[in-house]
């Protein structure tokens, strides 16, 4: 080669493997920046850098919108849906991690100057105090140049095209590992803009200290800090900004103040800065403060120390709507203008929180009855009478699960000493032996049954004999009766193997088959359960939305799908005593049971209801 | 702006690419703007400390130029006139010296000297806050150094101000070196030049080269070493001696990476600097060491500190004592072996305003000086062994020996402090620990396996290369004369590389660590 060819050939391979390191990232586009066009995963992309990727995703569907909620992080359970419905809007939830008032600033304008816009809603955080406009890696914090008056479109390019290909190979990689529930890698909701919280807000919650014990971060909360607001007067000024913007334009602004979590609060902020710093934004704006009530003292109304439940962003859409049929603490937002503002502060931060009310809900469970005991699986009609007598006896009021439903979305009152009695499958012999006992105790019972045993006393298909079970008509008559409800054991996820026909595998629990695919098996979990609520309430004109595991084996994605088709409580058959928390919907999920046998006996029983109280 | 920074790749590509547009007589101005360029991206405050020492320099210049013109033209055996003339160029290089030395002194170890002197004393003394100008020492001693040729009447003086502000600030060579010579460098800069594909061919695979022992192996093992050498280090002897031949690893292709760097830059300019490493790992005597590493500096003490100092009058007289005092060999050679004492005593302390130099200085001074010493009698040794001196067993074991010296005075350079030098060469060899060097315990020091790899065997490839050269083969002479197809794969390998495990090697962050706990 001569030194002219060789200089040529460098330049060439230099500046090829330059084009193919932008084409790769072009293509497999990890920060959204150039609009997905390949492979169209927004929650991978925002996941890396929210603040560009929305920012494309916006450019491609922004017709679907016409408001916006901004913020940082804990924005993100301020829900779509409710904030719809009371706006009557299509909200998009444009909140990014770690986002400053600056940043709120700069898409404010970006919205406003380039889409339709009626409503716009902005939490501040206490954390705007603390930190604005801070450097931060350009790739996963900066913004998209069409937001950012600072950064040119060239810069803009070459940050994207000529970054790390690593990240796109990551996108790859996790495009094969990809699931129906959120990843680490891909955390956003891309339509509604939220984290995905499918699996967080699947996951069963019951004691406080099985909560600590589960999240750390809570017990013994971390001092960080302190920090100081130095921020906030900067803070304050973008939001006047936001303000004028809006004013202007004619849109909507509501300002929420999001609940900050107490301890966080208290550990690293001196009370006198914290209300210094919500006094300064009720002198730019009215808002409604969330900030510090009863809910910043509750950990289990929060994922983790610095972002509250979704179900609590629902108790904040009910407040400024004035829905009073969702519950939530008394002390739960208030709306803070320039004139209140000192007064609330100064009591907000004085008060002593209040704890959030709780219940302790054991569950009882049995199966087939019969004249004698039959080994472990079938209990003596006279031992059954002798616990439910001991439970009459002891005080216990035997309720609905519909009455802890009540409790816990209404704040309804549960009774001092509440019980739930449950009985798995169907058996013929809960309506003919269990029935006129519940009677005349006048104790409140849930059978699950499963669907396709219904009236029968042959196994389906192989006619194998069973133990019979009641029939439909027979349902019928004791939900009739106002003690009896009935509900989902699923229609079919239940089989018994040895008397199946075919070569399996056999649905014996809920859990996916080996090998099956997750669409496949939402998809028949979806089939099983709508057959059988839909059977059911046929039957009795009771509407069906719970649903015992069968064995008690579930996993998260099982109490996902359910929860999407409306199930508001499913039952375990791990033992304990249920703590049941207002406004805690997971509080219903996978409940413990205690199963009863003949061995038995009531005093010990009643030991074990009282066991963790 | 450092070498590794997409900036300093466009100056010097966009530097390279107008200077064979540009017409001969203007190519000088164009690589002294782009040398203002690259300064002042640095910040306009060292401009100035860079420009006050031209001034000084040129000026003491211009001053020893006239005087050595008035010299010359005195009438032979004006005794007086002559003496005159002497002192005053005497003392124009002097105050040049002083000024130039002075600020280097202020800037680089004021601070300590304050700190060294007592708390009553020295906390009434000012301190200095300012931030270092870049390559203080490198161009304060090309300056210094043209001062005193100037003023030995080895060359006439730069009258053009802006042609003599080039030869001490040509931007490849600021930072680090080569220390140029005047008459060596300043023709190269200010010569009219046409574009030869060799030159270009031989810069961009020198700089090349550079930059793949710099990014690919130097900041890769720079990892472990900051983990490992620091204040109350948890690891045992042998994961410190390893973390120690990392950092000889990485000094060596940092250094000469960059090195490499600014040659292969100059070389794309047609300009050929001054050679700075010559393979110092194959030294087969600390001696031998010095003349292969940072040769620039050591070839600048030699000329301008060891000579005076060794023909001084003070170290004549001292001489003479000694060989009527001590006599024999030691005696006649006592105040040649000071000179060297002082001068690497000179050179560590030239490394900066600390103790571990000094002692490093001290370190190296006293090897040498004890190897000239005994020289004589390691001569009777070997012929009584009857030992082959061209032998390779003789040169591995020479190089074995001189490679654990510089291994041993490595950890006075890297430690934050002396005695924590001291504490770490005392743990490894009385704690060794063997056991942490296959436990997993390296696999935690920020490096994975595949580092661990890229590291030995970047390290190998170095070795091996550099054994060729030492052998006398050409590289880039002997790879040219390969296939087109062949060398082009040598290229797009060197490129991917360089790509692949230098400029993407950090800053990459998971979607999971991104997203953080929520």
């Amino acid at each position: 080669m001569k030194p002219k060819t060789w200089c040529l050939a460098f330049l060439l391979t230099a500046l090829g493997l330059v084009l193919a390191l932008a084409a790769f990232n072009y293509a497999t586009d990890p920060f959204g920046a150039f609009g997905d066009r390949f492979l169209q995963w927004f929650s991978y992309d925002e996941t890396n850098n929210p603040r560009v990727a929305k920012t494309t995703w916006l450019e491609q569907h922004h017709d679907a919108y016409d408001s916006y909620i901004l913020g940082c992080s804990s924005t993100s359970s301020l829900p779509v849906e409710a904030f719809n419905e009371l706006f009557d809007a299509r909200f998009y939830n444009l909140f990014h991690y770690g986002a400053d008032m600056k940043d709120c600033e700069e898409i404010a304008r970006h919205l406003l100057a380039n889409y339709e816009v009626k409503n716009l809603v902005l939490n501040v955080y206490i954390d705007n105090g603390v930190t604005y406009d801070d450097d931060a890696n350009p790739l996963t914090h900066g913004l998209h140049y069409r937001v950012d008056e600072d950064l040119s479109a060239p810069a803009y390019y070459a940050r994207y095209l000529l970054a790390d290909p690593r990240y796109g190979l990551a996108k790859l990689r996790a495009r094969a590992e990809d699931t129906l529930l959120p990843q680490a890698f891909d955390v956003f909701d891309a339509a509604t803009g939220v984290y995905d919280k499918t699996a967080r807000d699947a996951e069963p919650i019951g004691s406080l200290e099985s909560y600590l014990e589960a999240y750390p971060v809570f017990a013994d909360y971390p001092r960080t800090g302190p920090f100081g607001l130095y921020q906030t007067e900067r803070c304050m000024e973008s939001v006047a900004a936001i303000r004028e913007m809006c004013e202007a334009a004619g849109v909507n602004l509501v300002v929420v103040a999001g609940p900050v979590y107490g301890e966080y609060l208290a550990q690293n902020f001196a009370p006198e800065d914290v209300a210094a710093f919500y006094e300064a934004l009720a002198r730019v704006t009215p808002f409604w403060d969330f900030s510090c009530s009863s809910v910043s003292y509750e950990p289990r109304y929060f994922y983790d120390a610095t972002h509250f439940r979704n179900n609590v962003g629902e108790m904040i859409a009910a407040r400024i709507g004035g829905d009073e049929s969702v519950w939530m603490p008394e002390d739960f937002g208030t709306y803070v203008t320039a004139e209140n503002a000192a007064a609330h502060f100064a009591e907000v931060l004085a008060a002593e929180p209040a704890a959030v009310p709780t219940a302790q809900v054991p569950i009882l469970m049995y199966h087939n009855l019969a004249e004698e005991a039959d080994g472990e699986a079938t209990m003596s009609v006279a031992a059954f009478e002798a616990q439910i007598r001991a439970l009459s006896e002891a005080g216990y009021t035997a309720v609905s699960l519909r009455e802890l439903e009540d409790y816990v979305y209404r704040g309804a009152d549960l009774p001092e000493k509440p019980v739930v009695i449950t009985f798995d499958d169907g058996y013929l012999s809960n309506y003919t032996l269990a029935y006129p006992i519940l009677q005349k105790y006048q104790m409140k019972a849930t059978i699950f049954v499963i669907g396709v045993s219904v009236g029968k006393d042959t196994y389906k298909d192989t006619g194998n004999p069973m133990t019979p079970h009641f029939s439909y008509e027979q349902a019928a008559e004791m939900v009739a009766s106002g003690l009896i409800s009935i509900q989902s054991h699923t229609y079919d996820m239940h089989q018994w193997p040895p008397s199946e026909d075919g070569d399996g595998p056999f649905r014996e629990t809920i859990l996916p088959l080996p090998g099956e695919t997750e669409a496949d098996y939402v998809a028949a979990l979806t089939t099983d359960f709508t057959r059988s609520r839909e059977s059911l309430e046929a039957a009795t004109g009771q509407s069906v939305d719970a649903l015992a595991f069968p064995s008690g084996a579930y996993n998260t994605l099982a109490q996902a799908t359910l929860t999407s088709l409306g199930v508001r409580v499913t039952l375990s058959t791990n033992p304990g005593v249920n703590t049941v928390v207002r406004g805690l919907p997971q509080t219903l999920y996978g409940m413990l049971r205690f199963g009863m046998q003949e061995s038995i006996s009531p005093s010990e029983m009643l030991t074990l209801l009282s066991g963790n109280r | 702006m450092a070498f590794t920074s997409w900036s300093f790749v466009a100056l010097a590509a966009g530097t390279v690419l107008l200077y064979y547009w540009t017409p001969g007589r203007w190519q000088w101005l164009l690589l002294l703007a782009a040398s203002v360029v690259f300064y002042a991206a640095g910040g306009w405050g060292s401009l100035c400390w860079l420009a006050g020492v031209i001034a000084v320099t040129w000026l003491a210049g211009l001053a020893l130029g006239r005087l050595n013109e008035a010299r010359r033209a005195l009438p032979k055996g004006d005794k007086a006139a002559l003496a005159a003339v002497k002192r005053k160029k005497k003392a124009a290089a002097a105050a040049a010296a002083l000024l130039c030395f002075g600020l280097l002194y202020a800037m680089k170890y004021w601070d300590f000297t304050v700190d060294l002197l007592p708390a009553s004393l020295g906390g009434r003394l000012p301190r200095w806050d300012f931030v270092m100008p870049l390559g203080l020492s490198f161009f304060t001693f090309q300056a210094v150094g043209y001062v005193i040729d100037v003023y030995r009447d080895k060359y006439a003086p730069q009258k053009n101000p802006a042609r003599y502000a080039l030869f001490v600030s040509f931007f490849p060579q600021m930072v680090q070196g080569p220390i140029g010579r005047y008459d060596a460098l300043a023709p190269q800069l200010l010569a009219a030049r046409k574009l030869d594909w060799k030159d270009l061919q031989f810069g961009i695979q020198l700089a090349l080269w550079g930059y793949l022992k710099k990014m690919v192996i130097a900041d890769r093992a720079a990892v472990l070493v900051d983990a490992v050498i620091t204040e109350n280090t948890p690891y045992g002897g042998a994961v410190i001696a390893f973390a120690m031949v990392f950092y000889c690893i990485q000094l060596y292709c940092d250094f000469s990476g960059g090195i490499d760097i600014t040659r292969g830059v100059a070389r794309m300019l047609g300009i050929e600097l001054a050679v700075n490493f010559r393979r110092p790992l194959f030294a087969t005597s600390l001696t031998d060491y010095w003349r292969r590493w940072h040769i620039t500096l050591g070839q600048w003490m030699r000329d301008y500190l060891f000579y005076p100092l060794s023909l001084s009058k003070p170290f004549a007289r001292l001489g003479k004592w000694a060989r009527k005092r001590i006599g024999g060999l030691p005696g006649k050679i006592f105040a040649t072996s000071l000179a060297t004492f002082v001068v690497y005593l000179v050179i560590g302390i030239w490394h900066g305003a600390n103790f571990r130099y000094i002692a490093f200085g001290l370190w190296n001074g006293t090897v040498i000086t004890a190897s000239l010493l005994l020289e004589r009698r390691f001569l009777a040794w070997r012929t009584a062994l009857r030992i082959d001196q061209a032998s390779v067993p003789w040169r591995v074991f020479m190089t074995a020996r001189t490679s654990l010296l510089v291994f041993l005075g490595r950890y006075l350079t890297r430690a934050p402090r002396l005695l924590t030098a001291l504490s770490l060469l005392w743990t490894t060899v009385s704690a060794p620990r063997l056991g942490q060097l296959a436990d997993g315990t390296l696999l935690t020091l920020g490096l994975t396996a595949g580092d661990l790899w890229v590291v030995a065997l970047g390290a190998l490839a170095v070795t091996v290369l550099e054994f060729f050269q030492e052998r006398g083969v050409q590289v880039r002479e002997s790879l040219s004369r390969r296939s087109g197809p062949l060398q082009w794969l040598a290229l797009a390998a060197m490129l991917a590389v360089l790509a692949a495990l230098g400029i993407f090697r950090a800053g990459y962050i998971s979607s999971e660590f991104i997203y953080g706990q929520f």
